[in-house]
């Protein structure tokens, strides 16, 4: 299942539902459905059980993808040196008490906590930063994550409470990179195995836990429950208040729904449009909604003429009734996109809305660059060439097929034959980047670094994540411009130009950003999950006392 | 006796071998690599799919990748998991017990209610109840495992919530004594193990049927009937002993459409058995641990076929002549 890593560039979203789950929201969301009144505030004890279609894997998160539920897990474990907050402007101190940058803004100084300990007992200091650095950049290791730190020269200790990094040169996303993206490891407990030995001995690293997150493992049984305690050792106050929190791995939607609405789940990580009926319908369960950052579009193959022609991208965006498909596809819990940043993010374009629904337009567009229909069969050609388009999407996510049904009889109206083929999900992978297509239904994450390089950069663009094979100077010099500017705020007038670029040239047919939809047993409190995390505030989620 | 053991073991060797290779080599053609789906979310990355690609060891030759796990593989060295990096050996260690158990509940099922239901569509051939239980057996060969799989969630875990959906053990049911624990299984057990034994135990019903129905019409039957034996007494010591034979085969004629249903049910069922560490494996195309239960459900399926065979062989000394 594909890993969406909690911040990571463009992380291709996999087989639907279970990872349209990974992707985040823009801020906020709220309930549909307040719960119904707490009687009591706040307090101590219970337990919270949570339905997640996949399993954690592990406990390394090094060695292991971040799927869904492994890093909203790993984050109860072990704590990041700074915490990013869903407003993608906030940054909450976690394990460095403070930090600052060098004046030329190329070393970076983190001073930790004092007070935070493994749960052996043993304190956190720099030295476990040091060594979970060498552990991400590690060629042994393959850290998945390890592009992200290629700016970083080297990580000094200078005494057990500061360590600082140091940058070949300053870019935007230094301190995120280093401090938000990638928790801290113990280097007391898990140092003792050689890098070259962690892809080979994962359990290792369970025999051999430490932990120092709100919430510790109390036990694991693959393929069935992962289970968490309080830590009582958890350096910030109050304390979680539930007792204990199990993940259940339910493969199966349809059992999913069945048990929260039975009573044997409290909290589904993902429900379909399809279930809300049950969840609204059943007095003892309500829905979180919030908007994710995912975004779905149909990237057009730009090596293959007609595509690399702007005209007839135009026209084919033009030609898909947008409002229409995520209107039926999603009903009120999704919305069309002009470009890949949502529009509640602060680095959205406020002036860019999507192109009309205009199949005149369309028509026109593309008569203008030889696309007529000649032979009478209702599909336009040019010099005996069809205009017809192989569209990609991957089985398994609903949405994404019957949208691509849709976009089939909506192009057959402005004289484009559109061929849907729904591939299961490694083999769409494999075929985009080996080019094989002509449209491509995906799904991308947006990165809170706001680094777009991997999709839209010229370099990307032969077996990189550009999989579209986008090419322009102009986007090329925006990408790194952002990338350089040491305060990513101030990079807002260059997002705005690449959005406007985007729009400009539709290498994409943006389609939706939809709603996480989240079933929640009434019993559960202040659960206020964000694209960050599913289960971002667990510790501050409560019960009503079980009778 | 020996040759025609020794035959059939090289034959079974033989096959065993050619499905692990066929597995490789289809594994190895299907599009997506390990390294691409462990590393698909940092996608941009050619140098991180190389590294990856290493540590992995899949940038080695298709024939030395072969070789190595084939001779690992004999010496009993399943090698490690590309996605998760646990020992093989220790995930089909904690999943094969479970599968076990779900397919010895489910032939138990299949037996509990083929068995009756066939002999008594025998006894009463050509009437309206044989028509009945023929159409049923049909009806349930035909259904797919997980569509009454699911019928029967939504019945009697939402409908009616009487058993529980999913798992082996309630949470917290760890912390119980083992009597609980005992039937909290039992408890958990009874769904998936009805519902496959129900879709397997369509053939076997009509397959008790007729060969019950051609015993009952042998020269001994008759005999026995003519001595005045009750029809039950006929049947049962006369009828079902001498179907015994073609029954005991019939077990390891099963044993794939056993296991073919258990790789659905277990994921529909989140039952922690080898169905959905091969499932996840095929997602991740985790290799070794997609050879492994591969190989040990090919194993078991020639094996209970061998077994079935030389029971008969067994029972009917003019089977092992050529």
């Amino acid at each position: 299942m594909l890993p969406v890593p909690p911040r990571k560039p463009l992380a291709l979203l996999a087989a639907g539902l279970l990872t349209v789950a990974a992707v985040a929201t823009a801020g906020c969301g709220g309930d549909a459905k307040p719960a119904p009144d707490a009687t009591a505030g706040p307090h101590r004890g219970g337990q919270v059980v949570i339905g997640s279609s996949t399993d954690i894997g592990g406990v390394n998160p090094v060695i292991l993808p971040s799927a869904v539920i492994t890093s909203e897990v790993i984050r109860q474990l072990f704590l990041p040196l700074v915490e990013e907050q869903p407003d993608f402007k906030t940054l909450k101190p976690s394990l460095a008490a403070s930090w600052e940058f060098s004046d030329d803004h190329r070393q970076l100084t983190f001073h930790l906590r004092p007070d935070v300990l493994w749960s052996d007992g043993t304190p956190v200091t720099a030295n476990d930063v040091a060594f979970t650095y060498r552990a991400w950049v590690s060629p042994e290791t393959a850290f998945e994550g390890a592009y992200a730190l290629e700016g970083v020269e080297r990580v000094e200790v200078l005494d057990a409470a500061t360590v600082r990094f140091d940058f070949s040169e300053p870019y935007s996303t230094q301190l995120l990179d280093v401090a938000t993206g990638a928790v801290i490891l113990p280097e007391h407990a898990w140092g003792a195995l050689p890098f070259s030995e962690w892809r080979n001995q994962a359990d290792w690293f369970l025999d051999h836990l430490v932990s120092n997150g709100p919430f510790r493992l109390a036990s694991w049984t693959p393929q069935q429950q992962i289970v968490l305690e309080r830590n009582p050792f958890f350096y910030d106050q109050p304390l979680p208040y539930l007792d204990r929190v199990v993940v259940r791995v339910v493969p199966e939607q349809a059992n999913q729904l069945t048990q929260l609405l039975s009573g044997q789940l409290d909290y589904v990580l993902q429900l379909s449009p399809d279930d809300l009926p049950q969840v609204e319908a059943n007095p003892d369960t309500r829905l979180i909604a919030y908007w994710t950052t995912g975004y779905n579009g149909l990237g057009w193959n730009l090596s293959r003429p007609p595509l690399d022609e702007v005209r007839v991208r135009r026209a084919l965006t033009l030609g898909i009734d947008r409002s229409t498909l995520v209107e039926s596809i999603w009903g009120p819990y999704g919305r069309v996109l002009a470009t890949p940043i949502p529009p509640d993010v602060w680095a959205h374009h406020p002036d860019i809305a999507p192109l009309p629904y205009d199949p005149d337009a369309a028509r026109r567009l593309l008569q203008e660059s030889g696309w007529v229909d000649a032979d009478g069969d209702g599909v336009r050609d040019q010099g005996g060439r069809r205009l017809s388009l192989r569209l990609l999407t991957n089985a398994g996510n609903q949405q994404r097929e019957d949208a691509l049904v849709l976009i089939q009889q909506q192009l057959a109206r402005i004289g484009v034959e559109a061929r849907p083929e729904v591939l299961e999900f490694n083999s769409m992978v494999e075929k985009a980047y080996a080019g094989d297509f002509d449209g491509l239904l995906m799904g991308w994450t947006l990165p809170t670094t706001f680094d777009f390089r991997f999709a839209f950069h010229s370099s990307e663009a032969d077996g990189g994540a550009n999989v579209i094979g986008y090419r322009n100077p102009e986007m090329d010099e925006l990408l790194e411009a952002i990338r350089a500017q040491p305060n990513l705020h101030d990079a807002a007038p260059l997002l705005a130009r690449f959005q406007s670029l985007l729009h400009e040239q539709q290498p994409y047919t943006f389609l939706w950003q939809s709603q996480r939809l989240v079933g929640v047993r009434n019993r559960v409190h202040d659960a206020r999950p964000n694209h960050l995390n599913n289960l971002f505030n667990l510790r501050q989620w409560w019960v009503d006392p079980s009778n | 006796m020996g040759r025609y053991l020794l035959r059939r073991l090289a034959a079974s060797l033989l096959l065993l071998w050619l499905v692990v290779t066929l597995t490789f080599l289809l594994v190895h053609a299907a599009p997506g690599s390990p390294a691409r789906v462990l590393g698909s979310s940092n996608v941009g990355t050619a140098e991180q799919q190389t590294r990856l690609r290493h540590a992995l060891g899949l940038d080695r030759p298709l024939h030395e990748q072969y070789l190595s796990w084939l001779a690992a593989a004999l010496r009993g060295d399943w090698g490690v998991s590309q996605s998760q990096g646990r020992p093989v050996r220790r995930m089909i260690a904690e999943a094969l017990p479970n599968t076990l158990l779900l397919a010895v509940a489910a032939t138990f099922v299949e037996y509990a209610f083929a068995l009756p239901l066939g002999m008594w569509a025998a006894r009463r051939h050509g009437s309206a109840v044989d028509h009945a239980l023929n159409a049923g057996s049909l009806v349930l060969y035909s259904i797919p495992p997980f569509w009454l799989a699911i019928m029967a969630i939504l019945l009697f875990a939402r409908l009616w919530p009487l058993l529980p959906p999913s798992h082996m053990f309630s949470p917290g049911a760890e912390e119980w004594s083992a009597a609980a624990r005992l039937g909290d299984l039992a408890r958990h057990l009874l769904l998936p193990a009805t519902v496959l034994g129900l879709t397997v135990g369509g053939g076997t019903l009509r397959y008790v049927r007729n060969q019950l129905l051609e015993v009952l019409q042998r020269d001994y039957v008759r005999t026995a009937r003519a001595k005045g034996l009750s029809e039950r007494r006929v049947v049962i010591v006369h009828g079902l002993r001498n179907a015994a034979a073609p029954l005991l085969q019939l077990l390891g004629i099963n044993l794939p459409a056993l296991l073919n249903g258990v790789l659905i049910l277990e994921v529909v069922f989140s039952w922690p058995g080898l169905g959905r560490v091969t499932f996840d494996a095929i997602s991740a195309r985790d290799l070794p641990v997609v050879l492994a239960t591969t190989t040990l459900a090919a194993a078991l399926v020639v094996a209970g076929n061998l077994a079935a065979d030389l029971a008969l062989a067994f029972a009917d000394p003019r089977v092992r002549r050529p």
